[in-house]
């Protein structure tokens, strides 16, 4: 692969999704796109690689981009903050709001995993929320809405009671029962856009998409962020995630790692 | 050191099952079906148990039961770890006393987090 064609890519992961691609992830690009480039008909990565570079940024370039984000994900990871959620932000919040409804939005959702932790927890614990979940890649996306899931996958976190509660047996596959897949409403947004549709939420899940950020687009990331949550709100990071970048509008709460709230003063600003 | 007793009539899924759980700290032993499984526990009750379903002289769910009825024997956590993925199979298994489920094939990363769940991790 020629440098002028990876940093092209780069270069468009960073403008057009916020991703930064590393030096270190060059094997990924051709065990990512050779797929894209077979379907679309070039005879090799290089050569779909050229036809980016040369063309405009349309549904090819979206379709690399998507190829390249990183999708990783399994219910309830980490575990620890799915239970802050589920036993003290949860409760917490719905007493002092209307009719008890909490608003979350699990932004850079993937194949959906942690929405549907999320709605999980909100039906066990009957507080009415609604959730929305984004992402960028509409083939995630379209595997969120399905919901159907690998034996692998779900697995990964996922209790057995839980397991057996919420999902149906599809031969080898596993598919949310129509009441939690109904919880959850996917859509696609670029969290580079502003403002996010449908903000304030009171409870905002921005697991893990820091950290695979363009370091020069992470502040803008965190002050949309800041604009997304509720005054009052919740924003939980990945748990070697900071808002370093946020020009000190959040805080960490202590002995619940990854969990930030709005200081005073980003509440100021926003008044 | 905390210990752990993997049943199953496959050899090399002992062994597998044995480089994960001794990753994570435990001191392993093996028992090939429910009787010798029963016989161990009965002079030795280990901390975690991983339990096949369908084994030659005694199955996963007779042994689970008969442990479950012992003095001491429902101390120990006991993850059922089989190719059965139907509801209703699983749901058996719940109900005799298993603490969690793990359907194979699986890997390092699955019984973790299953172990995790149980609080044995």
């Amino acid at each position: 692969m020629k440098p002028q064609e990876f940093e092209h890519l780069q270069g468009l992961l960073a403008s057009r999704a916020g991703f930064h691609l590393s030096r270190d992830r060059l094997f990924l690009v051709e065990h990512r796109l050779a797929p894209l480039a077979r379907r679309e008909g070039f005879g090799s990565v290089e050569q779909l690689l050229q036809a980016l570079r040369e063309g405009p940024v349309g549904e090819l370039a979206w379709a690399a981009i998507e190829a390249m984000l990183t999708t990783e994900t399994w219910f309830h990871r980490d575990r620890a903050p799915f239970a802050t959620f589920r036993d003290e932000v949860l409760p917490a919040i719905a007493r002092v709001r209307p009719g008890g409804r909490v608003r979350i939005l699990s932004a850079g959702c993937a194949t959906g995993q942690e929405p549907y932790s999320l709605a999980m927890a909100a039906l066990e614990t009957g507080v009415s929320a609604e959730i929305v979940a984004f992402d960028l890649s509409t083939r995630t996306l379209e595997k969120a809405r399905s919901g159907l899931y690998t034996q692998f996958e779900i697995q990964r976190g996922l209790p057995t009671r839980q397991l057996l509660r919420w999902f149906d047996n599809e031969e080898d596959m596993w598919r949310p029962k129509p009441q939690l897949r109904g919880a959850v409403r996917f859509e696609r947004a670029n969290l580079l856009d502003d403002p996010v549709a449908g903000a304030p939420f009171d409870v905002v899940f921005c697991r893990y998409v820091l950290t695979d950020f363009d370091p020069a687009r992470r502040p803008r990331l965190l002050d949309v962020l800041g604009r997304t949550l509720a005054d009052d709100g919740c924003l939980f990071l990945g748990l070697n995630e900071t808002p370093a970048d946020a020009a000190g509008d959040f805080r960490a709460v202590s002995g619940r790692r990854g969990l930030y709230v709005k200081t005073p003063g980003a509440v100021r600003r926003a008044a | 050191m905390r210990t752990c007793l993997i049943i199953d009539d496959s050899r090399i899924i002992r062994k597998v099952a044995r480089r994960i759980v001794e990753g994570l700290g435990y001191e392993v032993d093996e028992a090939a079906d429910g009787a010798e499984a029963l016989a161990w526990c009965a002079s030795v009750m280990p901390d975690l148990i991983l339990l096949d379903w369908n084994m030659p002289v005694m199955d996963g769910l007779s042994f689970l039961k008969q442990l479950r009825a012992q003095p001491g024997g429902d101390a120990p956590k006991v993850l059922f770890c089989t190719i059965e993925t139907d509801a209703p199979r699983i749901a058996e298994a719940l109900a005799a006393g298993a603490d969690e489920y793990v359907m194979k094939p699986f890997d390092g990363e699955i019984l973790e987090s299953k172990l995790a769940e149980v609080g044995m991790a």
